[in-house]
């Protein structure tokens, strides 16, 4: 009964957390918006805008970690089973737990160039797999098996958030903080080079 | 997380270092705000998932019918129950042609639901719908969200008692064990859970999954069926309980 609330939780706290990616990823679009179109500079909104910017590094780097821990905790822990759907994404997204670490570290904003397209294809993927998991196929899919469909929804929270909503919000998250991340200082560099 | 630039003395290099300086504690609250942000979450999902009784709701263990959307089946550690058939067992669905099970009276099977509590499926005075699903089977994965929602939007039917027997059980096997799954999908019928052998499933001639027997209120077979349904199916089954004979879907 411990180990079911247990994922309960979990899964509300992950789903959640998934639900607030898009909402960071609304806000930061709005803002970039709001920037370009207005004539006369907001000082509380670039202000704003330049600590995001100098946050979005380390901030991508940790939903890459926590959405890593997450799945591990879903596959190692529960013991759910990750189908083919999943283990692409798992590829797209687990790299980026070390390299947006060190990216981080070394405030270098141009890993933005591998990352992003990476992440674009995790996100394509997770956004399939979302689909399939909402509207599953009556013959299922070419990439469901019967050991581990892709059409089972381990996780269902709200009605409509499930494990590949869930890396999708990450995905996509993480591209919004990678392109608007802020360019490593001239500083850092020269310090690296010497 | 920070890169200190290593010229020490020179002037650009102290601006650049007081600018560092700045531009850190400018963004130290919006780290503060993230991490509050994060640990409300986590309080919430605290709360609202240890107290609403999700986990630990009671249905109905001895098999009266179920109230969908108010209680769903009990978590427990039941994966693999103990079962006892009495009764004559039910000869398979054949291929084609008719069921000769129809008119048979369904044997009983004493187990229990997933916490242990004592269930029984049998003649029981009403008419029954069993539903007999596999953990790892694709169709029932999709079929338990599909009746489930019919359940709740429709509510329990009438006059028809509803009983599931989670069969097949598989540590092996993906989704295990079946208590989890149906607490994960809210399930409100009542399930019991078959033992190792399966004996359960092979006292009502299961064949394939999800698999549905409908008896009258002498506990005779109906009907049976093999495979998803769709609602004009499922509920061609539920006018067949009522009615004592089966009904037509097209």
């Amino acid at each position: 009964m411990i180990a079911a609330q247990t994922v309960t939780t979990m899964s509300f706290f992950f789903a959640t957390l998934a639900l607030l990616c898009w909402v960071a990823v609304v806000l930061i679009g709005v803002g970039v918006l709001v920037q370009r179109r207005s004539s006369r500079s907001i000082a509380l909104l670039e202000s704003l805008s330049a600590d995001i910017r100098r946050v979005a590094l380390p901030l991508a780097w940790l939903i890459a970690a926590v959405t890593m821990l997450g799945s591990l905790y879903y596959s190692r822990i529960q013991h759910y089973i990750p189908c083919e759907l999943c283990w692409y994404q798992r590829i797209c997204i687990y790299p980026f737990a070390v390299i947006l670490g060190i990216a981080a570290w070394r405030r270098d904003a141009g890993v933005r160039v591998y990352a992003v397209p990476v992440l674009a294809i995790g996100a394509m993927v997770a956004a399939y797999h979302t689909w399939v998991q909402a509207y599953p196929p009556v013959d299922g899919t070419s990439f469901c098996t019967a050991d581990a469909p892709c059409t089972l929804r381990y996780v269902w929270e709200f009605g409509f958030v499930s494990l590949p909503f869930m890396a999708l919000s990450a995905c996509c998250c993480m591209i919004v903080l990678l392109l608007i991340a802020r360019p490593a200082p001239r500083t850092a560099t020269t310090s690296e080079s010497s | 997380m920070s890169n200190q630039p290593s010229s020490k003395g020179s002037a650009p290099s102290r601006v650049a270092a007081a600018s560092e300086q700045n531009a850190q504690n400018s963004t130290r609250w919006v780290w503060i705000g993230i991490a509050a942000v994060v640990l409300v979450v986590g309080v919430l999902a605290f709360v609202f998932t240890r107290s609403d009784g999700s986990g630990s709701g009671s249905a109905t263990p001895d098999g009266g019918a179920a109230t969908p959307g108010v209680t769903v089946v009990p978590s427990g550690k039941v994966a693999v129950g103990p079962i006892v058939v009495t009764g004559t067992q039910l000869p398979e669905l054949a291929n084609g042609g008719a069921d000769p099970a129809v008119g048979q009276v369904i044997p009983t099977i004493d187990g229990q639901t997933f916490d242990g509590s004592a269930m029984s499926i049998g003649p029981t005075g009403e008419p029954t719908i069993i539903m007999v699903v596999a953990h790892w089977c694709p169709h029932c994965q999709r079929e338990v969200p599909f009746l489930q929602s019919w359940l709740t939007a429709n509510g329990a039917p009438e006059g028809v008692r509803l009983v599931a027997l989670a069969t097949s059980n598989d540590s092996g096997k993906p989704n295990y064990p079946a208590g989890q799954w149906l607490v994960r999908e809210k399930w409100t019928v009542p399930t019991m859970v078959d033992d190792k052998a399966s004996d359960g499933a092979q006292a009502l001639g299961v064949t394939g999954f999800p698999y549905f027997i409908v008896v009258d209120a002498e506990g005779k077979v109906i009907e049976r069926t093999s495979g998803e349904l769709t609602a004009t199916q499922w509920e061609a089954l539920i006018a067949a309980a009522k009615s004592g004979s089966a009904q037509p879907t097209a």
